[in-house]
């Protein structure tokens, strides 16, 4: 099946924030007001609001202040997952509650998570979150699933994710990943053409190509999104490198039991108790 | 009657038993996060993740308070363990012939532990500290500490596991399960003692040590 992909176009985001409602409401990430764990929001400077991803909240808008040359400019982006092709959520999920889906991003089955939290602490943009009972270490991670949370799945039933389907100035596109890559890069030739010269699509070659790619009209960076984000080194250590050699290890030495007692039980009964001193 | 000697003490073969229980309960719950398909439904909650905190504090507490109360012992085998000298460099050579062909003539005398058993002991406390503090670092820290440390912390418990683990087995089948240990598993799971014969070919030092005192028993 071909990939699909988001197409995010910043420049063309007006923040009004309907996709972080839409994702809040598709997927019922209301628990904090049926259990009265929701704060009230404070002002921190910034329409930025909820200050940070939770559990509870898998995508929010963020605001960013450029200072250029004594003009403020006002620059918004998406915060959520960007299912990437090598996701190393995935590569470090020791249950495989975190897979990719045919379709090319990364799902979510909550059920099967076993709380390690392994995710969140691997993933190069600091999405997936945890609730965590730091004592007994009872945990659940949540991270969006691009909609296809079991029994709250959009995709399957034909449908666009939630918050493409309520962006109203179309910032969020879903279809086709070749198809919105074509349309992401010929949009940033035009961003370059009106005089934005570090234009960038990001997303295109980034992690062997996200499924969330952003038309951004200045480098990765201004935006907060890391310039080359990478697999963590410890993630290819532990798993390509340290488990591997485990079992080969523990294979060996299994082995060599085996040999040793066939020899020893042999050399008993040839030699009798023992060639003593 | 077969002579018998108290290789352990009743407290040491309890700190054992105690901490072969936790070894035993991290080993199994931690491995259903190496390999997960191993248990399937029991890995989805917690729960593994929760008995391996009760392990982790028993598997640490028991040595801990064992040592503070028989700090004399403890300090004593700690020594022990890193004092090597030329019969360590004989017995590694000397082994293999020992251990696959039944032939101890070129076995040199060893004293209460031999070389083999020192080396399990300098794995055991290498280990136990990595894995103590990097598993300490993902329990306390998960929340407030910056994510490559917890990233290199999961690598380190791993390595100290497949460290571990086949040196594990070994211990056990030497102790065990090898053709020519017979009965001596009782000295540490059992009653603590083994045959007088078994003390002289096989720790003649502390044979030689002991038998000036009254040791024995019959
Ligand atoms: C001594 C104190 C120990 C502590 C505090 C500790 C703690 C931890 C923690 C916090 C984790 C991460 C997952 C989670 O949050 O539940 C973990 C994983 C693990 N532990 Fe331990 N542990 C200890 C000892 C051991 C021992 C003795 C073994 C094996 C013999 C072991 C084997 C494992 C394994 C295999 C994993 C999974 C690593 C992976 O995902 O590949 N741990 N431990
Ligand atoms: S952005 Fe993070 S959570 Fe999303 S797929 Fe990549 S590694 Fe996984």
């Amino acid at each position: 099946m071909a990939e699909k992909s988001i197409l995010y176009d910043a420049t063309r985001c007006t923040a009004c924030r309907g996709c972080q409602v839409a994702c809040k409401q598709w997927n019922e990430n209301n628990e904090e007001w049926k259990t009265g764990q929701a704060k009230l929001t404070t002002n921190w400077g910034s329409y930025e609001n909820p200050p940070d991803l939770s559990p509870q909240t898998w995508l929010k808008l963020k605001f960013i202040e450029v200072d250029r040359g004594g003009k403020l400019d006002w620059l918004f982006t998406r915060q959520a997952c960007m299912h990437c092709t090598d996701a190393a959520c995935v590569k470090v999920c020791p249950t495989g509650s975190l897979y990719r889906h045919e379709l090319g991003f990364v799902s979510y089955d909550k059920s099967i998570c076993s709380g390690c939290g392994y995710c969140v602490d691997f993933c190069p943009f600091k999405v997936p979150r945890s609730t965590r009972n730091v004592v007994t270490g009872i945990a659940k991670a949540d991270k969006c699933t691009l909609c296809t949370t079991p029994a709250l799945d959009r995709l399957a039933a034909g449908q666009e994710p939630a918050c493409v389907k309520t962006c109203p100035p179309k910032a969020l596109v879903y279809g086709d990943r070749a198809q919105l890559l074509a349309q992401g890069k010929t949009r940033v030739e035009e961003l370059r053409n009106k005089g934005y010269s570090s234009a960038y699509l990001y997303g295109d070659k980034e992690l062997g190509g996200l499924h969330v790619m952003y038309v951004l009209n200045d480098s990765p960076e201004v935006y907060g999104l890391p310039a080359n984000p990478e697999l963590p080194a410890a993630a290819v250590a532990w798993k390509d490198v340290m488990q591997p050699l485990g079992w080969a290890i523990a294979g060996l030495a299994g082995l060599g039991l085996v040999l040793n007692y066939v020899m020893a039980r042999k050399a008993k009964i040839e030699n009798g108790e023992l060639a003593k001193k | 009657m077969v002579r018998m000697i108290e290789r352990y003490r009743s407290r040491t073969r309890f700190l054992h038993w105690t901490n072969l229980c936790a070894f035993m309960l991290l080993l199994l719950t931690g491995m259903v996060l190496f390999v997960p398909p191993l248990w399937g439904v029991a890995a989805q909650g917690s729960w593994t993740r929760l008995f391996h905190r009760v392990g982790a504090v028993v598997f640490i507490a028991g040595p801990l308070i064992f040592a503070v109360v028989n700090w004399r012992a403890t300090l004593e085998s700690v020594k022990e363990a890193f004092n090597w000298g030329p019969d360590d460099i004989g017995w590694l050579k000397a082994a293999p012939r020992y251990y696959f062909l039944n032939d101890e003539r070129a076995m040199p005398p060893q004293e209460h532990m031999n070389t083999g058993q020192k080396m399990w002991w300098l794995i055991v406390l290498f280990t136990g500290v990595v894995f103590g503090v990097s598993g300490g670092l993902m329990w306390i820290g998960k929340t407030t500490l910056p994510s490559g440390v917890l990233q290199w912390s999961v690598f380190a418990h791993d390595v100290a596991y497949i460290v571990v683990l086949p040196m594990f087995f070994v211990h056990i089948y030497l102790s065990v399960l090898h053709p020519l240990m017979t009965g001596v598993w009782r000295s540490m799971l059992a009653d603590g003692k083994v045959p007088a014969e078994y003390v002289k070919s096989h720790h003649a030092r502390w044979y030689a040590r002991i038998s000036g005192k009254q040791a024995e028993s019959e």
